[in-house]
């Protein structure tokens, strides 16, 4: 990697973006002042050119193939960033008085409206900034309401194959995680699932489809399972994407679910965020959602006066930014576009799993939803993990999927498509994954040497753990 | 249909291969009963035009901060943006990728985080930062979390002088702890009173014991003060509690930093870094500690390594403490956080530079200190209190919520009415300047707000 910024500083002392004001110029109190401010300086092109050449080394969804995981890294539409940037939503500050932000308020309004109708849920919170601020929200609303109910509940259910948020978020709720095994076919183990709950289950954490890609088949089964022992379904919706228009959350019993805006609703990743992990909550949970809401009465308001509402989850409103990408995505696409996303979401999943089930091994052979996972187990018995194919894919300027997850396959490859995928594209990277197989045999070295292409080499990143460089230094520091 | 590139003739070649008729074959095993029978009522899809224009009408149904002459602070600051910064913001490189997972694909990420990491431990003082949190009242909340696992205490003590909104999210978070039944039960807040305004560490001093794990404040504080930092900190330690410190950005230009003053954990609201307003959302929280405590840490961090040619490179690390490797055990659930705004406010720093960030700083205290002393001489106001500020200060008037209406039909947002979230203050309001502020609009303020008074 070239130099940092901090080892390019030039000193440039005239950058002069900052006016001097016309008031009296006062030192701040000496006493309280800070001796030196060791920050680099340099002009405005040496900047831009930093920048605009560490954003060269990077693979993103404008420049390649980008098949990760539950991670939906679908296109992202420019008109969204466009409308995200007009004035009227960016120079506005959060304490203006509610009269002179009715637009922003509506369109937060409408945003809440129409992800009730795509989900069947009855109220949403714009408020969580991420999915697992999601998860936090949705979970501690459950808890409150079985504290007030006086249920005594100590555990949650998680299947084996879920997001590493899920126990993560159950523990920051002070509940205990019960992980429940996956059948022989990939789905929750039904009969597992009755032996681990009981009257001190809280609620079952459940992504559907599942992390493989399946669907649940048995979800109303499970939700009476749960729902007799006065317990909840969150619904972890990051794998919403397959399921627009076909399936709503609400009728497969689940009392909150989080969404992704961006993931299914196209707003920008960001190298990991901002995005925004919205919550929607059935009748049952609707008194206990963070405040405040937007509601209505002739005017679009703050709503503060939720019942039981676990408070906060942050300053403001959300993510606002984001809200508004996600807002004009939906407007765009409307009822048939959606239903689309969703069609050609599962088309482009199934498509990969039919063209290379016979070259990776497929675990869990079902018909799969918005992603599949392929276990390289045949590479591995000749010497290739699924580290050495995700690294090898980046030579054939793709971007890796998701590797060694979900933990129940061994070495997992993940792959996500997404609908905004061509068939071109799908089969240039069919070929690059049937290529690399066939490399296995032929010259193994070229896939542990992976990648061969990219600026930087294999990444020592257990030296990186052991010896934390985790700042910049002055030399002799 | 828009953002989906095959045709029907490729799609019913893919179908033909997968070897079915339908799309919706695919999905035939999904039970009926969770299946819709109707469409979705979320309108028929519209052009982009039409979407442009849909946004557009509800934009302008907006009033921006700009059609006033606005002094609202109180956690959201309305500094200058470079006008490259947006520019390179949108880079799809760095728009449109996601966690660097894959660090050799994801070099120019990776180094525009660690150097990001940097800025925060030079303004900080401190050894370590994370790649950053969703914002500054989370950060603040897993701070606390941080004390509560590093210390193995209870007791929490919450400066009252803390932004109440940070507050109400600490509380949130604390709460799946608290509830009751809950085998972890225990945990307390106790609030230390700002009388004048700030904290006093004599206070803190009574009010830490053996079994507190950290003392929180935010310096400046809610009511723009500068606390006595060292001493805070120093009375903490007496009984091995932690200080932790939320802070604005831009004001350590000036500030000596947090961990020279025995700060241990630092945090805090980027959005004062080149973030824009956008109603408040969204900006990035940071988080920055000393080395004792990194591996404590939530949420990602990147790492400067070797390649296996064994030249510089980076990658996410330390990763057994986050939630994809240590699951229920894992230090937070946080995956995304704000990587872009992150590394946005590197961008800029690196353009405004040290007598850049240092003017931002300074202006706009001049500018405060300015609008301080001739509100002081207007009949009817009243300063409550004369310590140090630094780009906002809180003032009493008669009636406060009648003169701030008045003043809002003469095209001043005169500040933060404080009444709401401090009853002891009803007449309270705080007022902000930035840099921004011209001498000609703090007069404008001042001027008119002796006519609303006085007639």
């Amino acid at each position: 990697m070239g130099e940092t910024i901090f080892d390019k500083n030039t000193n440039l002392s005239e950058v002069n973006f900052i006016a001097k004001p016309k008031v009296p110029l006062e030192d701040f109190p000496v006493e309280l002042s800070r001796s030196q401010l060791p920050l680099p300086s340099l002009g405005e092109l040496d900047v831009i050119r930093h920048y605009s050449n560490l954003a060269k080394d990077n693979l993103s969804v404008d420049t390649n193939f980008y098949p990760l995981g539950s991670c939906t890294m679908k296109y992202n539409p420019k008109l969204n960033e466009a409308v995200a940037c007009l004035d009227g939503f960016c120079d506005i500050h959060p304490y203006q008085d509610q009269d002179l932000i009715q637009g922003s308020l509506e369109l937060m309004y409408n945003l809440q409206n129409l992800l009730c109708q795509i989900t069947g849920m009855e109220h949403f919170t714009l408020q969580p900034s991420s999915g697992a601020h999601g998860e936090l929200a949705g979970m501690l609303m459950i808890r409150k309401y079985h504290d007030i109910a006086g249920n005594q509940k100590e555990e949650v259910i998680v299947p084996d194959s879920a997001h590493g948020t899920n126990p993560a978020t159950v523990s920051m709720c002070g509940y205990k995680t019960i992980v429940v095994e996956s059948g022989s076919d990939g789905l929750i183990d039904i009969e597992k699932l009755r032996l681990a709950v009981n009257e001190k289950t809280a609620a079952i954490m459940l992504t559907n489809p599942n992390t493989l890609g399946l669907f649940e088949e048995d979800i109303l089964e499970i939700a009476q399972i749960i729902h007799d022992k006065d317990g909840f379904l969150y619904y972890d919706g990051a794998n919403f994407n397959a399921l627009l228009g076909i399936v709503k959350p609400s009728l497969m019993g689940f009392d909150v679910i989080h969404l992704n805006l961006h993931k299914t609703f196209s707003t920008p990743h960001g190298c990991g965020g901002p995005g925004a992990g919205v919550v929607g909550v059935g009748k049952r949970l609707a008194d206990f959602l963070p405040s405040p809401i937007v509601s209505k009465r002739e005017n679009y308001y703050l709503n503060y006066q939720i019942k039981h509402s676990i408070g906060r989850l942050r300053t403001f409103y959300g993510s606002f930014s984001v809200l508004v990408r996600a807002y004009a995505y939906i407007l765009r696409l409307g009822r048939d576009g959606l239903l689309n996303v969703s069609h050609n979401a599962i088309i482009n999943a199934n498509y990969i799993k039919e063209k290379l089930k016979n070259y990776y091994n497929l675990p869990f052979p079902k018909r799969c939803m918005h992603e599949v996972v392929f276990s390289c187990s045949k590479q591995k018995e000749k010497g290739a993990l699924a580290l050495d194919i995700a690294k090898r894919l980046m030579d054939y300027g793709i971007h890796p999927p998701t590797m060694y997850f979900p933990l129940i396959v061994a070495e997992a490859l993940m792959v996500e498509a997404t609908e905004t995928e061509s068939k071109y594209t799908l089969d240039n990277f069919i070929d690059a994954m049937i290529a690399i197989d066939k490399e296995i045999s032929l010259d193994l070295q070229i896939l542990k040497n992976a990648p061969n292409n990219t600026c930087t080499k294999r990444v020592d990143e257990v030296r990186a753990a052991r010896f934390p460089d985790l700042r910049w230094q002055e030399s002799g520091d | 249909m828009p953002y989906v590139l095959n045709s029907e003739k490729e799609i019913g070649q893919m179908l033909k291969d997968i070897g079915v008729s339908s799309v919706e074959e695919l999905y035939s095993h999904l039970p009926q009963a969770v299946r819709l029978t109707s469409s979705l009522d979320v309108g028929l899809g519209l052009s982009e035009m039409e979407v442009r224009d849909a946004l557009g009408g509800l934009a302008a149904k907006n009033k921006t901060i700009s059609e006033f002459n606005s002094f609202l602070g109180a956690g959201c600051y309305d500094h200058y943006v470079p006008a490259a910064l947006p520019f390179i913001l949108s880079l799809g490189q760095f728009l449109t990728a996601y966690t660097p997972y894959q660090a050799e694909c994801s070099q120019g990420i990776l180094q525009a985080i660690y150097e990001y990491q940097s800025y925060m431990c030079l303004l900080t003082g401190m050894d370590v930062s994370n790649a950053s949190l969703l914002d500054g009242a989370s950060s603040l909340a897993e701070a606390v979390l941080m004390s509560l696992r590093i210390t193995n205490r209870k007791k929490i003590l919450v400066s009252e002088a803390l932004h109440p909104e940070y507050r109400e999210t600490l509380n949130t978070y604390l709460s799946g702890f608290n509830a009751s039944g809950s085998s972890s039960a225990g945990f307390s807040i106790y609030e230390i009173a700002a009388k004048d305004g700030k904290i006093d560490p004599e206070t803190v001093g009574y009010s830490v014991d053996n079994n507190t794990a950290c003392c929180v404040f935010q310096n400046p504080n809610f009511f723009g003060l500068i606390e006595d930092v060292q001493n805070i900190s120093k009375a903490a330690h007496a009984k091995g509690a932690l200080s932790i410190m939320s802070a604005n950005p831009i004001a350590l230009a000036l500030l000596k930093e947090p961990a020279k003053l025995g700060v241990d954990i630092a945090c805090g609201d980027g959005q004062p870094l080149g973030a824009g307003s956008n109603l408040g959302g969204s900006s990035f929280g940071f988080l920055a500690v000393k080395k004792e405590y990194m591996r404590q840490l939530p949420g990602r961090i990147v790492g400067k390594t070797l390649d296996k040619d064994g030249k510089d490179a980076y990658c996410l690390t330390m990763q057994t403490r986050e939630q994809h490797i240590r699951r229920q055990k894992a230090t937070s659930n946080i995956c995304s956080n704000q990587s872009l705004n992150a590394i946005g406010s590197a961008i800029y720093l690196s353009l405004v530079g040290r007598e850049g960030l240092r003017d931002a700083a300074r202006f706009s205290f001049c500018n405060t200190k300015y609008l301080y002393n001739r509100m002081a001489e207007i009949r009817g106001v009243r300063i409550p209190f004369a310590s140090t500020f630094f780009n906002e200060f809180l003032w009493e008037t008669d009636n406060a919520k009648d003169v701030l209406s008045k003043l809002r039909n003469k095209g001043i947002i005169a500040g933060f009415y404080l009444g709401d979230k401090f009853p002891q203050y009803k007449n309270g309001i705080l007022s902000c300047c930035t840099e921004k502020k011209t001498k000609q609009q703090i007069d404008d303020l001042v001027n008119t707000l002796a006519e609303v008074l006085h007639g």
